[in-house]
């Protein structure tokens, strides 16, 4: 199999903190993977390098280029985009709006045909196939301070979607949704794996991670201390050590 | 490492500043004109504008544009004390002076006369020093309270943007209140009894300067080294000082974050209020147009003290003050000083400033400290246009405003509708910048000037035909407007607005006040083509029927304008229906979501300095051809701003939001009923339009268009909750009812 992203002794520094420790990690096309790790552990730091939001040390490869050096908007034009915890969508703009923006492809003679016919062939697939497979399409009109927190998540990761990118990083999608949220959430990222996307999600919540990823990393004061398949992780003496304990069972249910 | 570059090239700057001063103070030469009483008056003048600002900003997070107005209106406030021992009041709003101006204009012999407010109180004939300056303190405090309480108060949780369009209201209002009651001629300031001015103190060095020079350069001091011990050692200031970082610190430490904004503000207004007297009657004299210009050193000196250190900021402002004399002698005396063809370069003291701040701003990046207020504040809605308003209201606007210039209004009318027409294009280019990306220009008349000078040139010395000097003009805008974005990719917000300001007064001293551009006592005049305006009296015949009156200006004046709006009131509102407007709009929003969404950020922000720099030369490029002719006065910053008022009055993110703010302008359609039809004087063009300002960014930010949505909603509510929910055509004809609970969260 061939890596879709990879990423090679890649470490973040605050000051005199390595929030992320040399970490070797490879996402390979068409999967679900997973990072846990305890809160501060450097899970979202981590998200942040691989899309360009804090400058990173060692190597990142996606579909083999170096993106390293990229700034965050050329990495999602390349294909890879990004969830936020805080979601922060456009305010300013409606739902379907909101969606449009990551979806639209343009260039430089498009500004110049934007002045005068704006709403010339409008491809509005992406944006329609990413409110469908979220199921939001009846929010397409309204502004995201209309909705629900739910809501504004589901429209978060299909922003993201939009832009059909080869890889979706996703940062805590599931914070905040009680269980059985939670659950509809994971058939919901099986349905976009079956779809040819990838994805990469972080996230806490145990049972979701170990339920629907095919593969896991784990991460604990920015150093990779596991990574297997979920029954491996499981099993992993120092994962049950440093984070899991109790909640691995309670997730298995 | 990146980090340690600047902090090696900040250290090497601000040593070469020090071996400057130095060397200035050394130079025996250089000092006599360097360290002089008037120098260190102007610079004392400057110090308690600036000192005013950082308290501002320390304890309430807010940029005070207008800190050199308030300056300057408590020096009028003492000075007419103390020559008719009288305190002036701002006009107040008089029903009765629209029954008058009615009456009038039915019956002009009809002497009607109905009371108005007083313009003043009197305590007297004249008054002491100390009487005139104790009222005037209590004045400044009240100013404080005010300002705290009404406008700064309520803004407290709004974006940046709102707070710095209050303060540049004021800016334009405390101005326009000083016109309307003494005019623009400077005003003398009696000097203070226990000053002998005919005799200087003999300093070492050989320096002489007047007792009173000397006692406010020492009041200066003694005040920095005060507020600095206020900052530093007592609980209040422990607490502003933690109010500034995180408005949670002050809470613990037993003080409320408004408590602390309004004690803050009365302290600024009473040290600007106190330094600026002593320093009017060092000066002489104050007038309504020197002082307020010195915001921008003012606003350079905190920036140069990252709005936090009272000595720096000091310092930067006293140095900046006394360089005038210093530029004035080298103008005078060295060879080696730029010129421009025969004449010296002008206004390199108004552009020193703007090279600090440039080189303050980059080195530091983010120089102003982000206050960790809880801000839910958000700039005004920018609504897409709906498919009515393209589609048959724009063209029925555009023959209705063709048929009025053309058969309809006479001479004075036409006029102004071609101001009108000119205003909406300046306000056009303001929506793109601030409207859509959210960026601050306040330099956009700077650009429009650019281009007029640029198209006066181009038609009189190099015949180039009609229209194309327009292009080149608005290109060379753009260019210029480019380059300007470039601080706009470090800095953002207020940053921003500091350096468009100094861009401005920089260009307009520095450009325009050229001889070789503006052409000195004559002019620029501008070769207009016969199509857009016959030298004779000429009527058109259109369709049969006789158009205009015969008499200036000709209609076809405003015809040329009229298509130039009509073309980039599509173009902009077409923006804002594209992909790029949506890029725009998502950059304003969040832009680091807007980033992993793959825009461009740095590309759009460009991208939209450079559309509303063309915008805005075009505007210029068109007043060029209006006027037949090009003078500095229309280009200064002070039009800069007088646009920025409208176009937010207008509605700032709209094309409806132009076109109302068009309206408005000085010389618009608007004043030129009130004064035409009310004999409402122009002087309240300023006036109305400065207070209009504070009161809309409190009450109303969506401005005018904003308003009268918010009211088509409420009625097309009202009659959906009768017929039943609106559909189809009904919804599709507007922004979804649904949106009215945003902006009623964002108007109250």
């Amino acid at each position: 199999m061939t890596a879709l992203l990879q990423t090679s002794g890649m470490s973040v520094t605050f000051g005199g903190l390595k929030a992320v420790n040399e970490v070797d990690f490879r996402v390979e096309k068409g999967k679900l993977v997973g990072l846990i790790g305890p809160n501060g552990a450097g899970k979202t730091t981590f998200i942040d390098g691989i899309t360009g939001f804090v400058p990173t040390t060692g190597r990142i490869e996606f579909n083999g280029r170096d993106i390293g050096s990229m700034p965050p908007h050329r990495r999602a034009k390349l294909g890879l985009g990004r969830t936020w915890q805080s979601l922060e969508l456009f305010d300013d703009l409606s739902i379907r709006e909101n969606l449009q923006v990551a979806a639209e492809k343009q260039s430089v003679g498009s500004f110049f045909a934007d002045l005068v016919a704006p709403r010339r062939k409008r491809d509005d697939s992406a944006t329609d196939w990413a409110l469908d497979v979220l199921g939001i399409a009846d929010l397409a009109t309204k502004m995201p301070n209309e909705i629900s927190q739910g809501q504004r998540k589901l429209v978060s990761a299909a922003r993201a979607l939009a832009a059909r990118p080869e890889l979706v990083c996703m940062d805590e999608p599931a914070a905040g949704l009680d269980s059985t949220e939670s659950q509809v959430l994971g058939a919901r990222l099986r349905d976009i794996i079956d779809a040819g996307s990838t994805i990469f999600l972080v996230d806490h919540d145990m049972g979701l991670v170990l339920n629907v990823c095919d593969y896991i990393y784990v991460i604990e004061f920015g150093l990779k201390i596991a990574e297997g398949t979920p029954a491996e992780i499981k099993r992993d003496a120092r994962v049950i050590e440093a984070y899991l304990g109790q909640s691995a069972d309670e997730g298995n249910h | 490492m990146k980090g340690s570059l600047t902090k090696y090239l900040q250290w090497f700057i601000g040593a070469s500043a020090i071996v400057m001063v130095a060397w200035a103070l050394i130079d025996s030469d250089s000092r006599a004109h360097f360290l002089t009483g008037s120098g260190l008056a102007s610079g004392a003048l400057i110090a308690a504008i600036s000192l005013g600002v950082v308290i501002t900003y320390r304890g309430s997070g807010v940029v005070n544009f207008a800190n050199s107005a308030i300056a300057m209106y408590i020096a009028y406030v003492y000075a007419v004390l103390r020559k008719d021992g009288d305190l002036f009041l701002p006009p107040l709003p008089n029903p009765f002076a629209l029954v008058e101006g009615i009456v009038h204009k039915l019956d002009s012999t009809s002497t009607l006369d109905l009371p108005d407010w007083p313009t003043r109180i009197s305590f007297g004939p004249d008054m002491q020093f100390w009487p005139a300056l104790l009222i005037s303190v209590v004045f400044a405090l009240l100013l404080g309270l005010v300002l705290h309480f009404f406008i700064f108060r309520p803004l407290r949780q709004a974006p940046p943007l709102a707070k710095v369009v209050a303060s540049i209201g004021l800016c334009l209002y405390l101005p326009a209140v000083i016109v309307r009651r003494f005019g623009i001629q400077p005003f003398t300031v009696q000097s203070i009894p226990y000053f002998k001015v005919d005799r200087p103190v003999s300093l070492p060095l050989g320096v002489k300067i007047n007792a009173d020079e000397l006692v406010l350069t020492i009041l200066v001091i003694v005040l920095t080294v005060a507020l600095y011990a206020v900052f530093q050692l007592t609980r209040f200031g422990l607490a502003t000082r933690a109010a500034s970082e995180n408005e949670k610190g002050a809470v613990v430490l037993g003080f409320s974050p408004e408590f602390l904004a309004g004690a803050n503000w009365i302290i600024s207004t009473l040290i600007t209020g106190v330094l600026g007297i002593f320093a009017a009657t060092v000066l002489r004299t104050i007038d309504p147009n020197v002082i307020p210009a010195l915001i921008i050193p003012a606003l350079t000196a905190a920036l140069v003290g990252s709005f936090t250190s009272f000595g720096w900021t000091t310092f930067a402002a006293m140095v900046l003050g006394m360089q005038f004399g210093l530029v004035k002698y080298f103008e005078a005396q060295h060879h080696w000083y730029p010129k421009s063809g025969t004449s010296i370069f002008p206004g390199m003291e108004r552009v020193l400033p703007l090279v600090i701040i440039v080189l303050v701003l980059f080195l530091r990046g983010k120089s102003l400290p982000t206050r960790g207020a809880i801000s839910s504040g958000r700039l005004p809605f920018s609504p897409t246009p709906p498919r009515w308003a393209i589609r048959y209201g724009g063209p029925a606007l555009a023959l209705a405003t063709a048929i009025c210039g053309l058969f309809i209004f006479g001479p004075t009318f036409r006029l102004a509708l071609a101001n009108t027409l000119i205003g909406i294009i300046i306000c056009l280019s303001i929506v793109v910048i601030t409207g859509y990306i959210g960026q601050i220009s306040l330099a956009q008349m700077a650009f429009a000037g650019i281009s007029a000078f640029l198209v006066a040139k181009l038609t009189t010395q190099h015949n180039v035909p009609f229209p194309i000097p327009i292009f080149i003009g608005a290109v060379v805008a753009m260019l210029v407007g480019v380059l300007v974005a470039l601080p706009a990719l470090r800095v953002r917000g207020v940053n921003l607005a500091i350096v468009t300001l100094a861009f401005a007064v920089a260009v307009d001293k520095a450009v325009f006040g050229n001889q070789s551009v503006n052409g000195g006592f004559v002019g620029a005049p501008v070769k207009v083509p016969q199509l857009i305006s016959q030298p004779r009296d000429v009527q058109y015949k259109i369709l049969g029927i006789i158009a205009g009156d015969g008499k200036q200006p000709n209609p076809m004046t405003a015809m040329f304008c009229l298509v130039v709006v009509v073309i980039l009131c599509y173009a902009v509102a077409n923006l804002r229906r594209s992909a790029t407007g949506r890029r725009m709009l998502a950059t304003r929003s969040n832009e680091r979501a807007a980033a992993a969404a793959g825009v461009n950020v740095s590309g759009m922000k460009i991208l939209a300095f450079a559309v509303s720099a063309f915008i805005a030369g075009v505007g210029g490029a068109v007043s060029a051809y209006r006027f037949g002719g090009v003078t500095p006065d229309k280009f200064n910053y002070v039009q800069s701003l007088t646009f920025f008022a409208f176009a937010y009055l207008g509605g700032i993110a709209s094309v409806y939001g132009s076109i109302s703010g068009g309206f408005l302008v000085a010389g618009g359609l608007v004043f030129t009923f009130l004064s035409e039809k009310l004999g409402v004087p122009s002087e309240f063009t300023l006036i109305l339009g400065g207070l209009g300002l504070v009161v809309a960014s409190v009450r109303n930010p969506e401005g005018i268009a904003g308003a009268v949505r918010q009211i088509g909603m409420n009625v097309r509510r009202k009659r959906g909750s009768r017929e039943g929910p609106p559909e189809g055509v009904a919804a599709g004809a507007g922004p979804s009812p649904s949106t009215d609970t945003r902006e009623v969260g964002a108007a109250s």
